[in-house]
């Protein structure tokens, strides 16, 4: 499968009508290209200059390049997004490349139906080893952390391979790997957060603790689930 | 054939350099992207109104409009050449067309 997000910064003085039209668009858009699945429309709750994450999946390189060639694509959805369209509300994005992320996976190891999604986007560095021992700790929280329904480490093939989903035609992303979770409720995502756990004293440390030395840089974003 | 129809809104004063852009700038771009340059129209600036400027481009289909889509927005000029016409527009649709079977202009 590919995982996809796209995440955006509206423009400033976007109108709220055309911003409630895109977030329709992706949420519409399913019923046009059923390819699309477990399609996700956010409202970003985090700190970080992003509005609005779209997040969905396809079953495979060739579902996603039907998507892409669909006239809901071309008509609707970039009708909001592309740099000359007349009715562009959202802006160039702060996290530069990370407009559009993803990665390729086995089966939906994301999918939740109702919760809080918390996503980070990484940029890793340093040794092999560094980076594994890292993503490994990531990728276990779901084992040890009460309230965390799963913690999936990935990655970012996507945004550099955006045409066809496996293909890069761009230089390597800022963004090297992605980290999402589901929280059961905005409730246990608080008291992860606020707790004392190794991973959310790192966080909340800007990620300077010991084991953290891959992390050149990272966002957070976090937002509601209902599906 | 299909036709992308660009319709900006802009003030009378601009609507010579916005169209000097579209001649200069935005039309080698899409040109080398692969999209037919059909036209540029405007309304009249003499007329105490916005001005409306009008851009079609052709395309053969939407796997070819993929394409398109792809050697723009991988050139470095589209980037450029947006953010001018941006600053000069006040508003404007983009809408894709589909000809009728009976439009001399299929």
């Amino acid at each position: 499968m590919l995982r996809r997000f796209e995440i955006y910064t509206m423009s400033e003085g976007a109108a709220a009508e055309k911003e409630r039209a895109l977030e329709s668009a992706f949420r519409r858009c399913g019923d046009f290209i059923p390819e699309m699945l477990h399609s996700v429309v956010g409202k970003n709750l985090s700190d970080a200059r992003v509005q609005m994450v779209w997040e969905h999946a396809y079953e495979s390189p060739e579902a996603y390049q039907r998507y892409m060639v669909h006239p809901f694509h071309a008509n609707i959805l970039d009708r909001y997004l592309l740099n000359d369209c007349p009715e562009r509300i959202v802006a160039d994005s702060p996290l530069g490349d990370g407009t559009l992320v993803g990665y390729s996976c086995e089966g939906p190891v994301y999918f939740m139906d109702h919760g809080l999604r918390k996503v980070v986007l990484f940029g890793l560095e340093g040794t092999a080893e560094q980076q594994g021992s890292f993503v490994e700790a990531l990728r276990g929280l779901a084992t040890i952390q009460d309230g965390v329904t799963l913690s999936v480490v990935e990655p970012n093939t996507f945004g550099v391979a955006w045409f066809d989903g496996v293909t890069p035609i761009l230089p390597p992303s800022q963004w090297t790997h992605i980290w999402e979770l589901g929280f059961s409720s905005a409730e246990t995502y608080d008291a992860y957060q606020q707790g004392d756990s190794p991973l959310a004293r790192a966080e909340a440390s800007g990620w300077k603790e010991d084991g953290c030395d891959a992390v050149r840089q990272a966002v957070e974003l976090h937002y509601t689930v209902n599906l | 054939m299909a036709y992308v129809v660009d319709t900006a809104h802009v003030d009378p004063v601009d609507a010579q350099e916005y169209m000097r852009i579209v001649e200069t700038e935005a039309v080698p771009v899409m040109t080398a992207a692969g999209a037919g340059f059909v036209s540029c129209w405007g309304t009249s600036p003499e007329l105490g109104e916005e001005v409306w400027i009008e851009t079609v481009w052709s395309f053969a289909d939407h796997s070819e409009w993929n394409q398109i889509r792809k050697n723009m927005v991988l050139d470095p000029r589209w980037y450029q050449y947006s953010e001018k016409t941006a600053r000069l527009r006040t508003g404007g649709t983009r809408r894709f067309f589909y000809a009728a079977p009976f439009s001399p202009l299929a």
